[in-house]
């Protein structure tokens, strides 16, 4: 009786090798009528292949333990699954595949007794040993979100705003979502079939290294004879296992005496560094209280030096990670990701080194010359340009009737501080070489700490600015509150604080009269303090884009997926991005069928299944992701408007703008014990053991292997 | 010129468990349509050529051939020795210098650099990427799950015809090229397990009613539309969704008899509630048919 509608499920290895040989098909029988074909041994009694499954005969020599196999493919065993090539007329378990393959077919013709219909799933195997491999959701290219519970609520008020509408919308949501749950009248329980699927991925990712294994071994259980050597391959051996003796002799001392002490000294030199990073990380993340700004919230330069520490921190862990990698089956995918990540940073930092090479050897050449144009770029920029245009301010800008007292006091007080800062600039001229050479000399740790560097000297050079702007903004901010309230006394209103809204209110005479005046001689004044404010605000823009571009350019540096897009170009069979199946054309395969038997085929579809290569937006998710969040802040109807009514822009939280380049990084660094323990932990390397020989038996047949125990003697 | 016809339907079913659900606007491929098809793609390419010529040609100093042929290996010489910038470099001037070459920089000689270059490269960008026919398509397997793709995928004819396979060919070549140049298919799998439901949704858009096959997914927020492009009528729609019910779930047999005998009167609607559908922006009353049949 077959199971439910008869659909039977097969995945075959498309590049499995195609040979006329009859043959014993092995796999994993995910269910009765779902199975997962691995190999094809060949020349075999289908009798001594199952015998040969239990004893565990064709997994011998693993070199890893057998049970991870059996762990992580959901099965607890591997089974016969069918006959490849043989008559009709040999009996078969009715739960056996008949399956027809051969050099002439592309697709293997499957026949089950049991199977009304069939799925026959191709797909290609992953190579363990270029560490492709396929998987159901895309490669998480970055660590896991962990900023989304840990994020700090920062003090300003915008930030929180923008945080509760995006919770807001969130509930909205997954209030929809429940109702559309209800829809469904109801849950269907998942078949064994379908839930099989994680599994069979895994299975998918295992099937190289099994096969590979299983032939290896086929040669114990098959008659096959293997010829013994001849003299002279013999005498080839021998020679060459003497030198091999040699070698490994050498090497063994060297392990023995030299390695232990250098690697000692290596792990000793480590830790001090990882001591005095702790040191500075903890002066970079000191805050006078829990609200209060770190100096690497401040500072770009802090920033950077942090990040660089923090990577130094992880390396360790990282490599240990990797490191342990080594000892197990290859096909083992958990641990790809991580891979990426440690050399896709590695790369960068050495990339980035490379570059301030070049960058600092340039900029301590020609220090005298940078200052120079530095000293000049900011006198003509912020004091020259912004005296004139402070002047053209006084003196009725383009036709505007300002009024010349207001405007005349404001300009002399802002020329006034310019011309002492201009001062300043004057007694800080011969030191900027000297400062120029230390920021050349600093990009020999990478070209990020000039960069970052200048982004912290242009924010200091241009204080002024930035108060001029905060000062008129103050001022401007007053002055349109005042002419409000006003305005709602020249109407007979006035704004109730306790209540949040316009109440009527009588005035007296009085009052109005006063109030009236005062409202137009405010709103006379405001044309020349908007002038004035424009003027500041626009110049305060400016540098925070300049500001922008310099972190653009510091997060490309500090971040961008180089390893990743290499790999992608390379081998996009190493970043997966989910599958994808191709519904293939039966035509063909009906015809060749029909060749060879008479027998009418279970109706059939050939499915190709493919892997997809990550594609180039999701490596590139959290740039997009970063500029979402600076346009929704910085262009937002909301800042628009703080503009216009002069409140402070509060600029964007460094925090927010760099949870990019800490997607790299775990959230808590491992401690100092914690590294040391894992760097301890580092089995040690194999020794090497002499080439072990088995001297050839009697029988003819040779054991593979340096296992076989038993008598140890070499030739020589 | 460009032969578009209303989206229709191709089924194709190899069996009972497995189908594929084609909505297209290519009609069906008659010899004129693809001496036309085939024309649009030489054009494509010589637009391609021409547009890079004319930018080499305006943005790289160029020597006359008769100094650098003597000099520079032939072609062939670079191919094998694996040489492809400098090889397309030759050829590049080769191209220039050649009739048709110099007829084009003559042509583009009055237009400024500003306007030339930005106006070829959109060329270049139009030639490769414009796409005349959508085609988009819903791959069902039973017991693994649901398949969209959409974009630029090979439409295979009505299941079991003989001049299936010219044409299959005819468009697998064209799919590989086009796999090559990011014209692949946008493919987005949903396994069995993470199904919640198969509906038929209905949204306003616009002045009209659109009716739309929606799946919804265990554990995500928005619901996958498919055929998102092309939005077919009604009919098609149901007729994908019977299909889809019958193929996908193990053991509904009943269902599978039921579509053989019964198309006509479908659902029931069970007519209340907003959806919560995003993807559309229409924010209008919706509300949707599930599958109840009524027998």
């Amino acid at each position: 009786m077959p199971e439910h509608d008869g659909l039977m499920r097969v995945f075959w290895p498309a590049d499995l090798p195609r040979s006329d040989l009859r043959g014993v098909v092995v796999g994993w029988r995910n269910s009765a009528l779902d199975v997962f074909v691995l190999a094809i041994l060949e020349e075999v009694e289908p009798r001594n292949v199952e015998s040969a499954l239990k004893l565990g005969t064709l997994t011998r020599n693993a070199p890893h333990p057998v049970n991870r196999i059996y762990e992580l493919c959901g099965q607890s065993a591997l089974h016969v699954l069918g006959l490849s090539n043989t008559p009709e007329s040999v009996e078969i378990d009715p739960s056996w595949i008949r399956v027809a393959t051969g050099s002439g077919r592309r697709v293997p013709a499957v026949t089950c007794a049991r199977a009304s219909s069939i799925q026959i799933i191709l797909f290609e195997r992953p190579l363990p040993g270029r560490m492709q491999y396929i998987s159901l959701n895309p490669i998480a290219l970055a660590l896991g979100d962990k900023h989304g519970n840990t994020r700090i609520h920062s003090a300003d008020g915008l930030e929180e705003i923008d945080e509760k509408q995006e919770h807001l919308r969130k509930e909205k949501k997954k209030q929809l979502v429940e109702k559309l749950k209800q829809h469904s009248i109801f849950k269907r329980v998942p078949s064994s079939k379908e839930r099989a699927l994680a599994k069979i991925v895994n299975q998918i990712n295992w099937a190289w290294e099994l096969e590979k294994l299983m032939q290896k071994n086929v040669s114990r259980i098959g008659t096959r004879p293997k010829r013994s050597l001849s003299v002279s391959e013999r005498v080839v051996e021998s020679a060459t296992t003497m030198r091999d003796t040699a070698i490994v002799w050498i090497w063994n001392l060297f392990v023995a005496y030299v390695l232990p002490v250098i690697k000692k000294l290596f792990v000793l030199g480590l830790m001090a560094h990882r001591v005095a990073a702790e040191v500075l990380l903890t002066v970079l993340e000191w805050r006078a209280r829990p609200r209060y700004a770190a100096l690497k919230d401040i500072s770009a330069t802090a920033q950077q030096v942090e990040i660089r520490l923090q990577q130094f921190c992880y390396w360790p862990m990282q490599y240990v990670t990797l490191r342990l990698r080594k000892n197990d089956w290859e096909s083992v995918t958990t641990s790809h990701p991580d891979y990426i990540r440690f050399y896709n940073s590695l790369w960068l930092v050495a990339n980035d080194v490379i570059i301030g090479i070049a960058l600092g050897s340039y900029i301590i050449d020609n220090s005298a010359w940078v200052g120079e144009q530095i000293s000049q770029l900011l006198t003509r920029y912020t004091v020259d340009a912004l005296q004139s245009s402070i002047s053209w301010l006084m003196g009725w800008p383009a036709g505007l009737k300002l009024n010349s007292e207001l405007a005349l006091f404001l300009g002399d007080l802002f020329l006034w501080v310019i011309e002492y800062w201009s001062s300043c600039l004057d007694t800080l001229r011969p030191v900027l070489p000297h400062i120029v050479w230390f920021i050349g000399f600093s990009s020999f740790a990478g070209a990020s700490m000039p960069i970052a560097m200048l982004s912290d000297l242009l924010s200091i050079l241009t204080i002024h600015i930035y108060s001029f702007y905060l000062a008129s903004a103050r001022i401007y901010h007053w002055q349109l509150n005042i002419l409000i309230s006003l305005f709602h006394l020249f109407r007979g209103k006035k704004h109730n604080v306790l209540r949040n809204r316009i109440d009527s209110c009588d005035y007296d005479l009085d009052q109005l009269l006063v109030g009236t005046i005062l409202f137009t001689l405010l709103f006379f004044l405001l044309p020349t303090v908007v002038v004035f404010y424009l003027n500041f605000a626009i110049a305060r823009m400016a540098i925070i884009s300049l500001k922008a571009v310099f972190d653009t350019m510091l997060s490309f540096l500090n971040h961008f997926p180089l390893f990743a897009l290499m790999l992608r170009i390379k081998d996009p069979g190493r970043l997966p991005g989910g599958i994808r199946f191709e519904l293939r054309d039966t035509q063909d395969f009906r015809h060749a069928v029909n060749d060879t038997s008479s027998k009418p085929l279970p109706s059939t579809s050939i499915i190709h299944l493919k892997s997809i290569p990550l594609n180039f937006k999701a490596m590139f998710y959290q740039y997009f992701q970063m500029g979402h969040r600076i346009r929704k802040h910085y262009l937002s109807p909301r800042v628009v408007l703080c503009l216009l009514t002069g409140k402070f822009v509060p600029p964007l939280n460094r925090k927010n703008l760099y949870s990019l380049q800490y997607s790299m990084l775990p959230a808590q660094r491992a401690g100092i014990m914690e590294m040391w323990d894992a760097v301890n932990s580092l089995p040690a390397p194999k020794k090497r053991t002499m080439p072990v020989s088995i001297p050839a038996l009697s029988n003819g047949r040779r054991y593979p292997s340096n296992y076989g125990g038993g008598r140890t003697r070499s030739y020589g | 010129m460009l032969k578009t016809t209303t989206p229709h339907l191709y089924i194709r079913r190899p069996s009972p468990t497995t189908a594929e659900f084609t909505v297209t606007t290519l009609p069906p491929l008659t010899i004129p349509l693809r001496l036309l098809l085939l024309t649009i793609t030489l054009l494509r390419l010589s637009t391609v050529l021409a547009a890079t010529v004319t930018i080499y040609s305006r943005f790289s100093l160029l020597l006359p051939p008769s100094t650098s042929s003597s000099s520079q290996p032939s072609a062939t010489t670079l191919l094998l020795q694996g040489d492809i910038p400098t090889l397309l470099t030759h050829l590049l001037t080769l191209a220039h210098f050649s009739a048709p070459g110099l007829f084009l920089s003559n042509i583009t000689a009055p237009i400024p650099d500003k306007i030339l270059l930005p106006f070829s490269s959109l060329a270049i960008y139009l030639a490769l990427f414009l796409q005349l026919h959508t085609t988009e398509s819903l791959l069902v397997l039973r017991g693994l799950g649901i398949q969209t793709s959409s974009g630029w995928s090979p439409p295979f004819g009505t299941s079991g015809s003989g001049e299936t396979n010219t044409r299959t060919n005819w468009w697998k070549w064209v799919g590989r090229g086009g796999a090559l140049w990011g014209w692949a298919p946008k493919t987005r799998f949903i396994p069995t397990e993470k199904i919640r439901d198969v509906l038929i949704n209905e949204a306003f858009r616009g002045f009209e009613v659109r009716y739309y096959l929606i799946v919804v997914v265990e554990g995500e927020e928005d619901v996958v539309v498919v055929f998102p492009k092309l939005l077919p009528r009604k009919k098609i729609v149901e007729a994908v969704w019977r299909g889809v019910r019958g193929c996908l779930y193990e053991g509904d047999r009943d269902s599978v008899n039921t579509m053989g005998a019964g198309g006509g009167n479908g659902h029931q609607h069970a007519g209340h509630g907003h959806n919560s559908h995003q993807g559309q922006g229409n924010g209008g009353q919706q509300h949707q048919s599930d599958g109840k049949w009524d027998s």
